[in-house]
C-alpha cells in the first residue's frame, strides 16, 4: 500500500513556513522513492560458484549476461580465476523464482581456467552472440554456436590473445566495418622489471580487416596504459564517434590518470591531453558505468574507486568540444565511500557499477558492487553492495540495506538483468572467495508474493547486416513530456557486459513511444508501444513487435 | 533561471492566496473529501458496509469540490502522466483545458445523476502533455467529448475483464502451442462473439499484429471513453478526478510516483485516498443499466419491435450487439488490469469485492443456457473505423488519443440512448436519424441500407432506440 508521508492537515499548518521560506519547505516534502525487496537465492537457483585465485585474481570476477540458447532469456557465464569459469542456461518461468542449470563448456580446461570477466558481442554477425573472454594469461573470442555451445575462433579470426593479464574490455561498431572494434584493457606487467609497481601493460585496439569474416590480425598498442580494469566505447559528446574511456588503478601506475582516446575512424587513436581539455583524475578505477543522468543529452559517468566512487559531469561551462567533467558524486549523495552499515568506518572499494531503474520509477539507480581486495587493513572489510536509489530530486539514498542486499561478501562483476522476464531488474554479484550473489527483485514483496513497482518496458533492437544488436544506438523512449535514453552499450562496469533487453522503468506510464538512433545516426518513427511488454524493434518495420516469456 | 521564476511565481501565488484551514467537522463544512480514507478491504463485505461505501461514493460524486479538498491544480497538467505546467495556471477553472468542473454531477446528471449531459456539458480533452494550455476549440489543441451515462458500467467493465481474459488465454495457447510444435500459428481472437481478427504467434515468443482488428495490441479490451482507451473506472476516476477538478488521487500523483504529496502545488497533500477512489468506482459500478421504456403506448410498442428486427437485419446489431453474456457479476476493485498509478490488486491484501448480482436490477436481467447473464448494453467493446473522407463527421477531429486514430471509435454501448441526446462523440448530432447518417468507415453498408429502408421502417428503428432508456 502507498503510504502517506505528511497529511492535508499537516500541510495547511506548514502553510506559514512555506511563505517565508518557500524552497525550504520544497526541500522537506522530499520523500524517498520505492525500495523494491530482494531475495538472494543464488543457491536455490542452482548456480554454485566462486571467484577464486591469488593476487591475480584479487581483481577481475566478472560475468557476461546474454542469451545463449536462443529462447531470449539471460543466460550466464561467470567468471572463476583458478576455478573454472561456468556457463548457467537461464530455466527460469516468467515472474517465477530464479532457476538456472549448468551447461558443460565443451572447451579445453586450459582455457576455462584463469578467466577474468566476459562480455557478449555478436562478432561475426550471425546472429548469435560470441564471447571476448579476458584472462590471466591468451585471452579468447569464443564463437557462439546457438544451444550455448561455443568455439574458440583465436585462430579462425587471427586474433591474438597475448599473454597480458586482462581486465577491461569494450567494442564498438566503427562506420564501414563489418566486424566490431574490439578493445582489451591490461592490468599490471607482471614480468616487467620492479613489477608491479610502475610496469602497466599497455591496452589493446583490435580493428577488423576485409569483409568475408572477422580478422583482428591488426592491433594497435593504446600506450601508455595504466592498469586499467574497465573501459567504455561513449559517445561522450554526441558526435557520433565513440571515444574510448578508460577507467585506471593508481595503485600500480606511476604518473597515470584516467583516460580518454579518440579513435577516429580510419585513423589511429589518440589520447585526449590536457591541451584537449582533459583533466588529471587519479583514481583507483574499477568500474564504469555511464547513463544521462540529467536529460541534457551528455551521458555521466560514474567511476567506482576505493573510497569515494566520482560522478562525473560534462561541465556546461567549458567548450563542448572540451572533454572537461566535473565530479558532482558528493552534491547527488553517490560517493559510497564506506559502508552504510556494521561498524567498519573504513573506506569502501568499488568495483562494478551499473545505472539500472530497479523501481520502474523512471529514474535511473546505481547499483555498486563492493568488497574488499582480499584482506586490506586500511579499507573496510565488511563491505556490503551499494544500491543507491535515485530520489525525485535528483540526489541518491542508499537502501541496500533495505533492499537486502547487504552480505558479507567480497563483490566484484555481475549485473543488473531483468532474469525472470518480470519487468524487475535482478541482480547478479560475482563475488570473491564467496558464493555468487542472485538477487531476485520482488518489487514491493516477498519471494512467495512479487508485487510489481512502475510499469517497464523491455527493449530489444535489430538491424540486418553488421551489427544486428545496433551496438551504438541510442533508445529514446518518450513519457509524457520526459524523454528518458539508453545507450546501447558493450563495455564498462568491471569485467561485465551484458546483451539482451534493454530495460526502462517508465512508473505510472501505460503508454510509450520509442525512437531509436540507429548506430548511423538515423532516427527511426516513433513506435507506439503499450508498457509492461517486451517489444522488439526492427530496424525499418513499421511496428514494434512483442515478446512474450513463457 | 525558469525555475527560479517558477518557485517566485509560485510563492507569489501562495502568499496572495493562503488556503484558509476550513474545518471538516462542522455540519455546515463545504469540503466533500474530509480526513484521507486508506484503502479498505472490507469495505464491501457486508451488505451494510457496501452500501456505506456506495452512499460515500455518491457524496463524492455529487459533492462539488472546494480548494480545501485540492480542487485546482496550479501547478500540473491535465496528463495522466503527472506532469507539471510550464507556468503556474493564470484561471483555477477554466472551461476548455480544465479544471472544468468541481463535481462529477456537472457533467454526468442527465437525466439523473451518473447519467450524460447536453452539448454543453462536454469536455475537452487532450493529452495534456505539450499544449495543456489552450483557451480555443480548434480541433488542433484538444478533441470534445460528449459525457457518458455511467449506467450498467459496473457489468461492462465486467464483460471487458473475461473479454480480454479470453484473448490472453488464446495468446497463451497459440504460444505455447508454437513453440511446441516450432510452427507458427495462426489464432483468431475472439471473445463473447466478438472477433478481434487474428495474431500469428511465432515458435521464437514474438506475435505478429498484423490482422489484429479492434482492439490495442496488448490484447487489453478498454471498455471506457468513446475511444475506448480506459480499462477501469478506478482509472477513470483517478484521470478525471486529476482532469476536470485538479483532485489528484494519492495512488498516482502521491511522493511514491512523483517524490511530493502535493505534485500539483495547491498546498493540499494527498488530494483523494484510495478508499475514497473505491468509493467512487463503487457508487458507479453500481449504476442501474439502462433498460426500456415502460408504458409505451400501442403504436410505439409495435414499431419499436419491428424496429429492434429491422436493426438486427440492416447490420447494425453486428457492433452494436444486443446483449453479451457475463459470467461473474463480482466486481473486484482493484481490478485485474490496472497498471502503476492506478491501485493494483496485488498491492491491496485482498480487492473490495462488489457483489454486483445482489442487485435487483442485475437479478432482472435475463440469462442464457450457461446461467450467464446476459448484459444488453447494444454494443461490442471494440473499436471500428466510423468516418471516412466522403462523410467526415463520427472523426471531425485531429489529435489521435492515446494510440487510437482519429477515426477510430469504440462502438457506443446503446443502452439508454433514447434518454443521451445528444449524439455523438462530440455530441453535436441532434438526433438519432443524424447520428446513424454520420456513420461511414466500416459501419457504411449498414448506413447504406439504413438510408435505403422507407421512412417508415427508418422510423421503427428510432422508436426502438427511443425505447431503450435510463431508468429515471
Amino acid at each position: 500500500m502507498t503510504s502517506r508521508r505528511f497529511s492535508r492537515e499537516s500541510l495547511l499548518a506548514g502553510t506559514v513556513l512555506l511563505i517565508l521560506t518557500p524552497l525550504a519547505a520544497r526541500a522537506q516534502a522530499q520523500t524517498h522513492a520505492p525500495v523494491p525487496h530482494f531475495a538472494e537465492e543464488a543457491s536455490l537457483a542452482g548456480i554454485d560458484h566462486k571467484y577464486t585465485g591469488p593476487w591475480e585474481f584479487f581483481v577481475g570476477g566478472g560475468a557476461a549476461i546474454f542469451d545463449c540458447s536462443g529462447d531470449r532469456k539471460p543466460d550466464l557465464f561467470i567468471a572463476g580465476g583458478t576455478a573454472r569459469a561456468k556457463l548457467y542456461r537461464n530455466l527460469s518461468s516468467a515472474g517465477g523464482a530464479l532457476k538456472f542449470e549448468e551447461v558443460p563448456l565443451d572447451l579445453p580446461e586450459r582455457l576455462v581456467e584463469k578467466v577474468t570477466g566476459a562480455y557478449p558481442v555478436d562478432i561475426d554477425n550471425d546472429g548469435i552472440k560470441d564471447l571476448a573472454v579476458m584472462r590471466v594469461g591468451e585471452n579468447l573470442l569464443l564463437k557462439g554456436k546457438g544451444d550455448c555451445r561455443f568455439e574458440e575462433a583465436n585462430r579462425a579470426w587471427a586474433f591474438d590473445g597475448g599473454r597480458a593479464w586482462s581486465t577491461g574490455f569494450a567494442a564498438t561498431f566503427e562506420p564501414g566495418k563489418a566486424f566490431p572494434t574490439l578493445a582489451f584493457g591490461n592490468y599490471v606487467d607482471r614480468s616487467a622489471p620492479g613489477a608491479p609497481w610502475g610496469t602497466c601493460h599497455d591496452n589493446v585496439l583490435h580493428r577488423p580487416r576485409g569483409e568475408e569474416g572477422p580478422d583482428y590480425s591488426d592491433a594497435f598498442q593504446l600506450s601508455p596504459g595504466y592498469c586499467s580494469l574497465s573501459m567504455l566505447f561513449t559517445d561522450w559528446n554526441r558526435s557520433g564517434e565513440p571515444a574510448l574511456r578508460i577507467s585506471n588503478d593508481r595503485q600500480y601506475y606511476r604518473g597515470g590518470e584516467e583516460q580518454l582516446w579518440a579513435v577516429p575512424p580510419g585513423r589511429p587513436p589518440r589520447p585526449y591531453r590536457k591541451a584537449d581539455g582533459w583533466q588529471h583524475v587519479k583514481i583507483w578505477g574499477m568500474g564504469i558505468a555511464s547513463t544521462d543522468l540529467d536529460g541534457d543529452g551528455f551521458p555521466e559517468y560514474a567511476l567506482t574507486s576505493m573510497g569515494d566512487t566520482k560522478l562525473q559531469t560534462l561541465d556546461k561551462e567549458s567548450e563542448q568540444e572540451f572533454p572537461i567533467y566535473r565530479d558532482i558524486a558528493f552534491d547527488l549523495g553517490v560517493t559510497a565511500h564506506r559502508p552504510y552499515t556494521g561498524d567498519d568506518s573504513k573506506p569502501s572499494t568499488g568495483w562494478h557499477a551499473e545505472f539500472e531503474d530497479v523501481n520502474n520509477d523512471t529514474l535511473a539507480d546505481l547499483f555498486i558492487a563492493k568488497g574488499n581486495v582480499e584482506a586490506m587493513p586500511d579499507f573496510a572489510s565488511y563491505d556490503p553492495d551499494n544500491l543507491l536509489i535515485q530520489e525525485w530530486d535528483g540526489t541518491f539514498t542508499e537502501r541496500g540495506m533495505e533492499a537486502g542486499i547487504a552480505l558479507k561478501r567480497k563483490g566484484r562483476g555481475g549485473g543488473v538483468v531483468d532474469l525472470n522476464m518480470d519487468g524487475l531488474p535482478d541482480i547478479l554479484v560475482v563475488n570473491r572467495e564467496g558464493p555468487a550473489s542472485l538477487f531476485r527483485n520482488l518489487g514491493g514483496g516477498t519471494a512467495d508474493n512479487p508485487v510489481p513497482l512502475g510499469n517497464w518496458i523491455g527493449v530489444e533492437l535489430h538491424q540486418d547486416g553488421p551489427n544486428r544488436d545496433a551496438i551504438g544506438a541510442q533508445l529514446s523512449v518518450k513519457i509524457g513530456n520526459r524523454t528518458i535514453t539508453r545507450d546501447l552499450q558493450v563495455g564498462g562496469g568491471h569485467a561485465s557486459g551484458q546483451i539482451g533487453f534493454v530495460h526502462v522503468g517508465v512508473g505510472v506510464a501505460e503508454r510509450a513511444q520509442i525512437r531509436v538512433r540507429w548506430p548511423d545516426g538515423d532516427w527511426s518513427h516513433p513506435y507506439r508501444v503499450f508498457t509492461n511488454n517486451f517489444v522488439r524493434i526492427e530496424r525499418g518495420e513499421a511496428d514494434a513487435q512483442y515478446w512474450y516469456p513463457e | 533561471m525558469e525555475k527560479m521564476l517558477a518557485v517566485f511565481f509560485a510563492g507569489v501565488a501562495i502568499v496572495l492566496a493562503p488556503v484558509p484551514v476550513l474545518s471538516a467537522d462542522k455540519p455546515w463544512s463545504e469540503r466533500v473529501i474530509g480526513a484521507y480514507a486508506p484503502f479498505d478491504p472490507t469495505a464491501a463485505d457486508t451488505p451494510e458496509a457496501a452500501k456505506a461505501l456506495i452512499e460515500r461514493g455518491e457524496a463524492l460524486f455529487k459533492g462539488k469540490f472546494v480548494r480545501q479538498d485540492g480542487a485546482g491544480r496550479p501547478d500540473a497538467t491535465q496528463a495522466i502522466v503527472p506532469t507539471k505546467r510550464r507556468r503556474p495556471a493564470l484561471e483555477a477553472f477554466q472551461r476548455l483545458s480544465g479544471p472544468d468542473a468541481n463535481s462529477c454531477a456537472d457533467c454526468h446528471f442527465d437525466p439523473v445523476l451518473g447519467a450524460g449531459a447536453p452539448f454543453s456539458g462536454s469536455a475537452f480533452v487532450s493529452e495534456g502533455f505539450e499544449s495543456a494550455d489552450f483557451d480555443t476549440v480548434d480541433p488542433q489543441f484538444s478533441n470534445q467529448r460528449n459525457s457518458i451515462a455511467l449506467h450498467g458500467v459496473g457489468l461492462v467493465e465486467l464483460l471487458a475483464r473475461e473479454m480480454t481474459a479470453d484473448l490472453h488465454d488464446q495468446r497463451k495457447a497459440a504460444l505455447a502451442k508454437a513453440r511446441e510444435t516450432g510452427e507458427a500459428v495462426i489464432q483468431p481472437l475472439s471473445s463473447k462473439g466478438v472477433s478481434f481478427g487474428s495474431i500469428t504467434a511465432r515458435s521464437d515468443g514474438i506475435v505478429d499484429f498484423a490482422k489484429l482488428d479492434g482492439v490495442d495490441q496488448d490484447l487489453v479490451i478498454r471498455p471506457l471513453s468513446h475511444k475506448g482507451v480506459i480499462v477501469s473506472l478506478r482509472q477513470f476516476a483517478v484521470n478525471a478526478l486529476n482532469t476536470h477538478h485538479g483532485i489528484q488521487a494519492a495512488e498516482r500523483f502521491g511522493a511514491r510516483w512523483t517524490g511530493t504529496a502535493d505534485f500539483d502545488g495547491d498546498e493540499i497533500a494527498d488530494e483523494i485516498g484510495e478508499g475514497d477512489v473505491s468509493a467512487l468506482v463503487a457508487w458507479m459500478a453500481t449504476r442501474e443499466a439502462p433498460g426500456r421504456k415502460a408504458g409505451l403506448p400501442d403504436v410505439w410498442r409495435k414499431a419499436a419491435a419491428a424496429g429492434e428486427k429491422r436493426f438486427a437485419e440492416i447490420g447494425c446489431s453486428q457492433c452494436h450487439v444486443p446483449a453479451l453474456p457475463l459470467e461473474s457479476a463480482i466486481f473486484a476493485d482493484p481490478g485485474p488490469l490496472d497498471t502503476a498509478g492506478t491501485l493494483r490488486e496485488t498491492e491491496v491484501a485482498r480487492p473490495i469485492g462488489l457483489d454486483l448480482e445482489a442487485l435487483e436490477w442485475v437479478k432482472a436481467l435475463p440469462r442464457d443456457e450457461k446461467g450467464r447473464i446476459l448484459v444488453p448494453l447494444f454494443g461490442d467493446l471494440k473499436r471500428h473505423k466510423i468516418s471516412d473522407q466522403r462523410r467526415e463527421r463520427l472523426g471531425n477531429e485531429l489529435l489521435a488519443q492515446r494510440f487510437v486514430e482519429r477515426d477510430v471509435f469504440m462502438t457506443a454501448e446503446l443502452w439508454g440512448v433514447g434518454s443521451t441526446a445528444p449524439y455523438g462523440h462530440r455530441g453535436d448530432l441532434t438526433t438519432l436519424d443524424e447520428v446513424i447518417r454520420a456513420h461511414a468507415g466500416e459501419a457504411t453498408d449498414v448506413r447504406k441500407r439504413y438510408e435505403d429502408l422507407d421512412e417508415e421502417d427508418r422510423q421503427t428503428i428510432i422508436a426502438f432506440l427511443r425505447s431503450l432508456e435510463i431508468t429515471q
